[in-house]
């Protein structure tokens, strides 16, 4: 055990005074929260700009064409610009770079009048113009198509059958930072000891620090358990931040529980182990970095961190499966935001099968002597 | 292994050498890096592995440290075989391996103190003190390694082999990359080690490390020990004796010389002549005096153990790598 304290002391110094280390331990992850709750923490949802060309004026905007614009504003789906009327709509779009416009036509008013007089061939076509595959796209559409609805409803004198009625399903109201935050904090649990294990395997591969180690009596277990306890001290330092962050600043509701703590100890045991098993196939820093990057990136948008893994498609839902860190961020949400410890409890369980393994592996795999 | 009979040391019966090599080989795909080696170190000698780069130096010394499995053959260090028991004396062996280099953002301090840990030793602030103060760092104690000159990293690296109170120091190359300046230093390091009784095998490709500091030295050269004994037998058996040096003679001088029948060689304008016997000095000297070939200066010099590795491997050596 005294072998394991003093290991963790040395490295804690030697990390702590690389300052790089640090900063993506403690300061990114508190950058990301800050950066990503700004945008989508205060309205809830994102508005979209929509470029709108009225060609119904002649020379001043008809009231018809006016109380459409104005009805899109009010959806708060998206937010209104101009487009001036006598600029060709098409080459507008192009030389300012607009992913989505919406163009009324001339005889708007009229048609609409000649349709409430009972003129039941009268039609007008709004034309929406855009990049399809976007999903600023599908929002702008979303928001002409239903204030057009509501523009036929009217003409044809018609009622509403079906409404929409709106509840809250839980307690808690939640925000963006509370789904969004749990998934950062799995991000860091992953981050820091992969990277951090991997860089540093090729670090005392290359210096032979493993060859030095190895003429002590410090065995290969003991030395992986010295990093082990760094990463869990460390991340708990980070979650620390982090939560704080999340209630001071976005008056995040989801809580830190005993729960979390004990899957974040156990992500960082998992990760820490899996970085030194991907030691073992490290030879120098860059194949190190090379690897790190090739499995944790993937891994962080697979799992979950940043989107939820039931918004992708379903056979990403299915890879997400077997990937370690979907569980510590479906652990971490259940907890924390919906205080659900059954179920975190059973990714706490698929988290420490998934660390035992690496932690073999590691231990038996990567040699400090040569051949 | 217990006492033996040993007739190298005079037919006493003696306590079990501190290492002991027998028939060891270490062999890679069709190289072999370590052909059959034998030698034995006594405790409190200096033993040194003097060889070019890649002669089975390095491979040899990480087999005694436990570091490589050998092929076949046999090896004890303290009594145990290093294949199986080295957990045992792990406390009682001090390395200082090649190329070592220390943990970067470590201070001296911390390192002594860090490493000794790891032998299940915690060392007081004073002891600490004493050991950074032995190998000469007392001033740089509190300097991150990273800050540190080579041959002070190196010292480091020697306070660190020292933590455990060690009686088998191994030094790779320890002043291999080091300034002549930093060489000597660590040389007067090393000799302060032996002078406490602490048994040490060192390699080198210096030819004058290993004549300066060792009791004992095997010249390896492709994976062989191809000549062994104290550097004073090994000038006695190979080294020819003495040299005359007649500097600045040239192409002239050695033409003059080998036309009274004396066998002389040309070292760049200098003309050596060898003199085997050391009766005979006078009488080649007055030889060479009646030449009236112009010359800078006259010298005799002893044969070192540069003559000894010449005759032996058949080649110079230079920073470690043979001269064609």
């Amino acid at each position: 055990m005294s072998r394991i304290l003093a290991d963790v002391s040395a490295f804690g110094k030697m990390y702590l005074r690389s300052r790089v280390g640090t900063f993506f331990a403690l300061a990114f992850p508190i950058i990301l929260i800050l950066l990503f709750g700004a945008i989508f923490s205060s309205s809830g949802s994102p508005q979209v700009p929509l470029y709108v060309q009225n060609k119904d004026c002649h020379p001043d905007c008809t009231p018809a064409s006016l109380a459409f614009v104005e009805a899109l504003n009010n959806t708060t789906l998206i937010t209104y610009q101009g487009i001036p009327e006598n600029a060709i709509f098409q080459d507008y779009i192009r030389q300012h770079s607009i992913n989505v416009a919406l163009q009324i036509p001339s005889g708007f008013q009229e048609t609409l009048v000649s349709a409430g007089s009972g003129n039941a061939s009268a039609q007008v076509h709004v034309l929406l113009a855009g990049d399809q595959t976007q999903s600023s796209y599908g929002i702008a559409y979303s928001a002409v198509a239903g204030v057009a609805n509501g523009f036929n409803l009217k003409i044809a004198n018609a009622t509403k059958v079906v409404d929409v009625a709106q509840t809250e399903f839980a307690v808690r109201h939640f925000s963006y930072i509370d789904l969004f935050l749990p998934g950062i904090i799995g991000f860091t649990v992953l981050t820091t000891p992969l990277f951090g294990m991997t860089s540093i395997c090729a670090e005392y591969r290359t210096r032979r620090f493993f060859k030095l180690l190895a003429t002590t009596k410090l065995s290969k277990a003991q030395w992986l358990a010295g990093k082990i306890v760094f990463h869990i001290v460390l991340l708990f330092v980070s979650l620390g931040l982090m939560v704080l962050t999340g209630i001071f600043v976005f008056k995040m509701q989801a809580v830190l529980t005993p729960m979390a703590l004990v899957l974040v100890a156990t992500g960082t045991l998992e990760f820490t182990s899996m970085g030194m098993a991907l030691g073992i196939f490290v030879r120098d820093p860059e194949t190190g970095a090379a690897i790190a990057n090739a499995i944790g990136f993937p891994m962080m948008f697979l799992a979950g961190s940043f989107f939820p893994v039931d918004a992708m498609p379903s056979f990403l839902q299915t890879t997400a499966r077997f990937l370690p860190l979907t569980y510590v961020n479906e652990g971490l949400r259940a907890t924390m935001t919906f205080a659900n410890d059954a179920t975190a409890l059973v990714d706490t369980l698929i988290t420490l099968a998934f660390a035992i393994v690496f932690f073999i592996v590691a231990a038996r795999g990567l040699s400090w002597k040569s051949k | 292994m217990g006492p033996r009979w040993s007739p190298r040391r005079g037919g006493n019966l003696t306590a079990e050498p501190v290492i002991d090599v027998r028939g060891l080989t270490k062999h890679y795909a069709d190289i072999k890096a370590v052909d059959g080696i034998s030698f034995e170190v006594e405790k409190g000698q200096m033993f040194a592995l003097l060889g070019p780069n890649g002669a089975g130096k390095t491979t040899t010394v990480e087999i005694l440290e436990g570091l490589r499995d050998p092929t076949s053959g046999e090896a004890r260090v303290l009594g145990v075989d290093v294949r199986k028991g080295y957990r045992k004396i792990r406390n009682r062996v001090g390395v200082l391996p090649q190329d070592f280099e220390p943990f970067d953002r470590l201070k001296p301090r911390e390192a002594v103190a860090y490493w000794a840990k790891l032998f299940d030793r915690t060392l007081t602030k004073e002891e600490v003190a004493g050991l950074i103060r032995t190998v000469g760092l007392a001033d740089r104690a509190d300097t991150l390694a990273m800050n540190l000159s080579g041959g002070e990293k190196r010292r480091l690296g020697i306070a660190m082999s020292l933590v455990g109170k060690p009686k088998l120091v191994f030094l790779d190359e320890p002043t291999t990359g080091l300034d002549p300046g930093a060489r000597r230093e660590l040389w007067g390091l090393i000799r302060q080690l032996k002078s406490e009784g602490t048994t040490i095998l060192l390699t080198t490709h210096y030819l004058d490390e290993a004549e300066q500091l060792a009791d004992d030295v095997a010249i390896m050269n492709h994976g062989k020990i191809v000549a062994r004994g104290s550097p004073a037998n090994l000038i006695t058996q190979f080294g020819a004796g003495a040299v005359i040096v007649l500097a600045g003679a040239g192409d002239a001088g050695l033409q003059a010389v080998s036309q009274r029948g004396v066998d002389a060689e040309l070292n760049g304008s200098d003309v050596w002549v060898r003199v085997p016997i050391a009766s005979d000095m006078r009488g080649m000297l007055e030889k060479l005096a009646a030449i009236d070939t112009p010359v800078t200066e006259i010298y005799t010099k002893r044969a070192s153990l540069e003559d000894v590795f010449l005759k032996v491997v058949g080649a110079r050596m230079q920073e470690g790598v043979l001269a064609a």
